[in-house]
Order: structure tokens, then C-alpha cells, then sequence
């Protein structure tokens, strides 16, 4: 499987959460790929074109929704699949998620187990 | 696959991270040396092993981690750079992994608070909070206890992991579990008091923590394992945490219950109350005055409706009440109408008003349902008789009379007394009729508006019998006997001489009284019980002898009421 998986977050703890997660797939092949902004995510889906982005909804400098609405209304990148991560409570922006293009969406606190299955669906794909 | 943790370190560090990668591409260029490195499963991350003759294996914590070949002893510094970048980034994964555990078990009690708080019942949280808990704390048996408020027993409210001690635990152990309750304190068990306790001897390692909600304790959570097992201070600070989060549910859980119990009570007394008011002002009534239930009348509605009114009246009830007392008369009434009630409502009526040895009954669909009810009752009553007569009883006669027409029924009274009332010229008439029926020896008799009413009129046999005018009337009024309400065999009598019968009244009112008063004389004769014959049997012998007025029409006036 040669497949890459970019993590989105501004909070260290959060990347370093997502990527224990799911380090089990580097075992597969999978490479990861981390950036702690939005402009960075955006540069990196642009060169990279990774197969799947976890994208952190509230971040400084360029936010996730931000970042998906260019990805995938601007670059028209939609083979990139994009799971939004917004902060439990936060649901009010499911719906313009999705309206960002946004393909999925997840609340944090994110169940481990549910989110590395998910990674796992997606990329074998 | 599932490689440790020290394998992952070295593969980042040696394949995947091109920092450190660069970092020994440099060391090596300047010291001009190469070297080889495979894993402790003979995985190659770096160089051709094959090519060096020196090895020396890479340990960390006694573990063999790989291998790493050489030939220039220079190389060594390299296996030197190696292991503190493998250090820093085997801690970094060992934290990271921590830190994931830890945020397993919030996102659990996340979970959890929200799975327990959708139960409504101590039975449900308590087997989530045990389910849960196996998930993290590493347990084979649990036991979820609460203290009865009321009994101050100790109850199993839910349980997992069997042994054959636990029928018998918490009868055994119930002053001291009640004990710890009251103290709502938790703690790990001493392996030694453990081992010491013949009610645990299937464990090898017990905590506990209360149910606490407040100040008060519902109960316990107890966890043990039948290996032994170092139960940590997190672990116990974990069960702690989830043991609060199903007290607090619980406490919801029974305040929810409270209060549904005493919604519940009030509704229900409310519905007896309804169901009462119900049989004291009869919902048909309260229907017909535009509401639904009888909070929402007030004095002064009304409505006016077309109905036919039935009045029912024990004939002789003087006499049969002089044979009873107060309280048997009474109960002698109540057997009358317990047995008429239901056949009023069947036909689509409700009984308005008991009258004592009677009662009044509305039919707002009209005659057809009124007519049926009437003959029903006679037929029930036969029946009832002859129970009566197998106790020696006397037989209850009961005269029916009915009319049609308006009707207003209404809520009258003041503020403090209201009542339901109907005012209407067809209940007097329907009254006078019934009071008729005894006078004309019928057992049901109705006017020709009630009888021209009918929907399905040959469904029933009738006798013409004459006009009477009411007392405070103009209008005559033409009356009809029903006879399906006389006994079978007198039904038959009357129907068999029918066209006599007929004949009779032509002749009566062609005052041929003569004429009329053999025909009638000769239909009473073959059966004594035709009291209606008998009657114009009388009026036309009377009559032969009277002078009779120019305008004489045969109207019956009536003087009395």
C-alpha cells in the first residue's frame, strides 16, 4: 500500500495523539505526513497529494474549512479525502463542513480504535 | 502487523526520518566508514550486511535490539550516535503511547457519561459502569452494590465473573460492605487481606469505591482479578471516576423515576375523576354541549338537539316497596337499572336521569335505536322475572313511552352548583306517554311523530290506539302501541287479530260504539291480558249510552298529568 496520510493540527499533542494512532500503518506503507497549519496542510496536499487529510477545523493563520473549501472547490482535488476533526460541541459546523466538501467528519475527543479503522477503509480503497 | 515499539524506533530513525538519516549519511562521510544495521528480526535498515566482517549488537533494557555490522572500529561511533537517537525516539513513542492509553480511557468515560445518562434505570447504568470498567482496569469479576435507603440491605444490582462464593458474599459480608458503604471511601485491597478473607479466596487482587453522590453513598463497585495483580493508584483514581459518573446517573435516574411515578399518579387520579364525572353527567351530554370533558362547561351552555326521549317506569313500585326496606328498595332499584343501563347504551342512548323507580333516557340518533332498546328491555325484564320467580319474588312490570323532538340541553345552576339540565316540552310529553302506557295497559307506547321516525318501521308490529289530548295540550296526539315488547304469546294474540282490532277502532270512530264494543268484546274474550282491548271495550260500551257532540272525534282527553 502506497498511500499518504497527512495530519492537520496546530496542537502538538493532538499530531502526536492522531500519529500513535495510527503508526500501525506505517507498517502497510503508509507514509505520514504532519503539518501544524492550514497554509502548510494546503502546500503539502498540493505537492504530496496525499490519499487521506485529518483536518483540525479550528486552527490559526488558515482554518480547516478554509483549507478543504480551496482543496476541494478551487483545486478540485476530490480524490483527496478529507475528515474534518472539530471539537465535541462544535457540531453546529457539521453542515458547513460538508458544504466545504469536507467527505467525513469526526468529533474529538476521536475514539482511537474508530479512527484508525476508518484510516484503514479509506486508504484500502 | 504489530511491530514494539523499539522496532518502530529504529525504523523511523534509520528508514523513515530523513533528519536523522542525513545526520548518519554525514557521521559516515566523515569518518570514512561504513556500516550495516538489522533488526532483531533480521529486517535490514541500513547498509548490506554481507559486506562487513565486525558486528555488535545494539541493546536496550537487556533487550536485543539488532544488530550492527562494521569493519573500521571508527564505526563505532556510530553505533554510539545510534543508540541516543534511539533513546530520544523510543521515549518520545513510550510517551506518545502513554498519552494514548490516557486518552483512551477519557474518551471512555466521555462515552460512558453519555451512555449512562440516556438509562433511566440503576439496572442499566450499573451493568454499562461494570462493562465499561472491563475495559479498562484489567478485572475478571465485579460487583455493583447499592444500599436499600429504606431497608439498609445490600443489594446486587449487577455483577460479572462467577464463583461459587457469590450467593452467599454479601449476605456473608454485609455489615462490613454496609460499613464501607457508609464511609464512601475506595481503596486497593492488600494482596495479604485479601488472601486472608475466605469470601474472597477466588481472588488475588480486589478495589473498591463508593457510589457517591454529594454526601451521601448509594452503594459500591468492587473489582477484583483471580490472578494477582498490582492494581495502581490511576487504576483506583479510574474506578473512582466511573463509579461518580453512575452514582450521579443513578441519582437522575431515580429523581426522573420519582417524578414520572408522580406524574403517573396524578394522571391516574385525574382519569378516575374523569371516569366518575363520566358516569354521574354522561360524556354524550358534555359532547353534545361542544366539549370534551366536563372541566370545560360552564353555566349557561347549551345546545339544542333533536333526540328522542324514553322514559322506563316500574309499574306497582308502591307496592312493591311497601314490601321492602329502605335499604332493599334501594338495592331492588340498582338491580333494575344495572340491568337496563347497558341496553340504552348499545342502541346508541344514555340515560339521563334516574327518577327513582325509573329513569329517562336520550336517544340523539333518534327513534329506530330508541324503539329497539325499549323492546330489549322488555325482553330482559321477562328474563329477570323468571329469576325472580324462582325466589318467590313478585314480577316487575315497567311501562315505556317515548317522543320525539327538540331538545335543549344545557349546565344550569350558579357558580357554586352547576348541574346538567335539559328543558323541553318532548321530555313532558314523553313523561305523559309513559304515564299512559299504564292507563292503556301497554308495555310500550309512542306518538306518530316517534313511529313516522323509524328508519326501519317493519322491523317492529303496531296497534293504532286512538288520540288522546294531554292535559294543557292543544294538539292531539296519535298513539301507537309497540307489541313487541308484550310477552310471545300475547304479541302473538294481538298480531293474529290485527285487522279485527283495526275494524274495532274504524267502527269506534264511526261511533258504531255498539259495533265497536262487540269486536272488542270478542278480541278481549280470547285473551284477558289485551288490556288495550279491554279498554275501548269500555269507552265504547260507555259511549253507547252517551249523547254524543256534533263534533266528536274520538279524541281521549286526558284531564290528569
Amino acid at each position: 500500500m502506497n498511500k499518504k496520510l497527512l495530519i492537520v493540527d496546530d496542537e502538538a499533542h493532538i499530531r502526536m495523539l492522531i500519529e500513535q494512532t495510527l503508526e500501525d500503518l506505517e507498517d502497510e506503507g503508509v507514509e505520514l505526513l504532519f503539518a501544524d497549519n492550514g497554509e502548510k496542510a494546503l502546500s503539502i496536499i498540493q505537492e504530496e497529494r496525499p490519499d487521506l487529510v485529518f483536518l483540525d477545523v479550528m486552527m490559526p493563520k488558515m482554518n480547516g474549512m478554509e483549507v478543504c473549501q480551496r482543496v476541494k472547490k478551487e483545486l478540485k482535488l476530490t480524490e483527496v479525502y478529507i475528515i474534518l476533526l472539530t471539537a465535541k460541541g462544535q457540531e453546529v459546523d457539521r453542515q458547513k463542513g460538508l458544504d466545504m466538501g469536507a467527505d467525513r467528519y469526526m468529533t474529538k475527543p476521536f475514539d482511537p480504535d474508530e479512527m484508525f479503522a476508518i484510516a484503514e477503509e479509506i486508504l484500502k480503497k | 502487523m504489530n511491530s514494539s515499539t523499539s522496532q518502530k524506533a529504529l525504523k523511523q530513525i534509520l528508514k523513515r526520518d530523513a533528519e536523522t538519516r542525513g545526520l548518519l549519511e554525514n557521521l559516515c562521510a566523515g569518518l570514512g566508514v561504513e556500516f550495516s544495521f538489522e533488526d532483531a528480526e533480521g529486517n535490514v535498515l541500513w547498509g548490506d550486511p554481507g559486506q562487513f566482517s565486525q558486528a555488535a549488537v545494539l541493546e536496550h533494557q537487556q533487550e536485543e535490539l539488532g544488530t550492527f555490522r562494521y569493519d573500521n572500529p571508527r564505526a563505532l561511533t556510530l553505533l554510539d550516535a545510534l543508540k541516543v537517537l534511539f533513546l530520544k525516539e523510543w521515549e518520545k513513542k513510550k510517551i506518545g503511547k502513554e498519552v494514548l492509553g490516557l486518552y483512551r480511557e477519557i474518551n471512555m468515560i466521555y462515552g460512558l457519561s453519555e451512555m449512562i445518562s440516556e438509562k433511566i434505570d440503576a439496572e442499566s447504568i450499573a451493568r454499562v459502569t461494570l462493562e465499561e470498567a472491563t475495559q479498562i482496569i484489567n478485572t475478571t469479576h465485579g460487583l455493583f452494590l447499592m444500599l436499600d435507603a429504606d431497608t439498609e440491605r445490600v443489594v446486587e444490582v449487577a455483577h460479572f465473573g462467577e464463583s461459587p462464593l457469590r450467593d452467599t458474599f454479601i449476605q456473608d459480608q454485609e455489615e462490613v460492605l454496609r460499613e464501607l458503604i457508609r464511609r464512601g471511601t475506595s481503596a486497593i485491597v492488600p494482596a495479604s487481606r485479601v488472601a486472608s478473607n475466605p469470601a474472597l479466596s477466588h481472588l488475588k487482587a480486589v478495589m473498591y469505591a463508593p457510589l457517591k453522590v454529594k454526601h451521601r453513598t448509594l452503594g459500591m463497585v468492587i473489582l477484583g482479578h483471580q490472578e494477582a495483580q498490582d492494581y495502581t493508584a490511576a487504576e483506583l483514581k479510574l474506578l473512582t471516576t466511573i463509579t461518580l459518573q453512575s452514582a450521579t446517573a443513578i441519582e437522575s435516574a431515580h429523581l426522573y423515576q420519582k417524578g414520572l411515578r408522580e406524574v403517573r399518579e396524578r394522571e391516574e387520579a385525574i382519569r378516575k375523576i374523569h371516569d366518575a364525572s363520566q358516569k354521574f353527567v354522561p360524556s354524550e351530554f358534555i359532547r353534545s354541549l361542544g366539549r370534551d370533558h366536563i372541566t370545560e362547561v360552564s353555566l349557561g351552555d347549551l345546545a339544542e338537539r333533536e333526540v328522542t326521549v324514553v322514559f322506563a317506569d316500574i309499574r306497582g313500585f308502591t307496592t312493591i316497596s311497601e314490601t321492602l326496606d329502605p335499604r332493599d328498595n334501594f338495592l331492588f332499584v340498582n338491580a333494575f337499572n344495572i340491568r337496563m343501563g347497558p341496553i340504552i347504551r348499545r342502541h346508541g342512548g344514555f340515560i339521563m336521569q334516574y327518577l327513582g323507580d325509573g329513569f329517562m333516557a336520550l336517544f340523539p340518533e333518534g327513534s329506530q335505536g330508541a324503539l329497539s332498546a325499549s323492546v330489549e328491555m322488555q325482553e330482559r325484564l321477562r328474563e329477570y322475572n323468571a329469576e325472580r320467580a324462582l325466589k318467590n319474588r313478585m314480577p316487575v312490570q315497567v311501562g315505556i313511552g317515548m317522543q320525539n323532538g327538540k331538545l335543549i340541553m344545557g349546565i344550569t345552576g350558579d357558580s357554586e352548583r352547576l348541574d346538567a339540565a335539559i328543558i323541553s316540552d318532548t321530555v313532558n310529553t314523553a313523561a305523559r306517554i309513559e304515564g299512559l302506557s299504564k292507563h292503556y295497559g301497554t308495555s310500550i307506547l309512542l306518538t306518530q311523530e316517534c313511529k313516522d321516525s323509524l328508519t326501519d318501521p317493519g322491523r317492529f308490529d303496531f296497534r293504532y290506539l286512538g288520540r288522546v289530548q294531554l292535559k294543557g295540550k292543544n294538539k292531539p296526539i296519535d298513539l301507537f302501541e309497540c307489541i313487541d315488547g308484550d310477552e310471545p304469546e300475547l304479541k302473538r294474540h294481538k298480531l293474529q287479530n290485527l285487522a279485527v282490532f283495526t275494524q274495532g277502532m274504524d267502527r269506534y270512530f264511526n261511533r258504531e260504539f255498539a259495533m265497536a264494543a262487540v269486536t272488542f268484546q270478542q278480541i278481549y274474550k280470547l285473551d284477558e291480558r289485551d288490556l288495550p282491548a279491554k279498554l275501548f271495550l269500555n269507552r265504547a260500551a260507555h259511549l253507547i249510552t252517551q249523547e254524543i257532540e256534533e263534533n266528536w272525534e274520538g279524541v281521549e282527553m286526558m284531564t290528569t298529568k
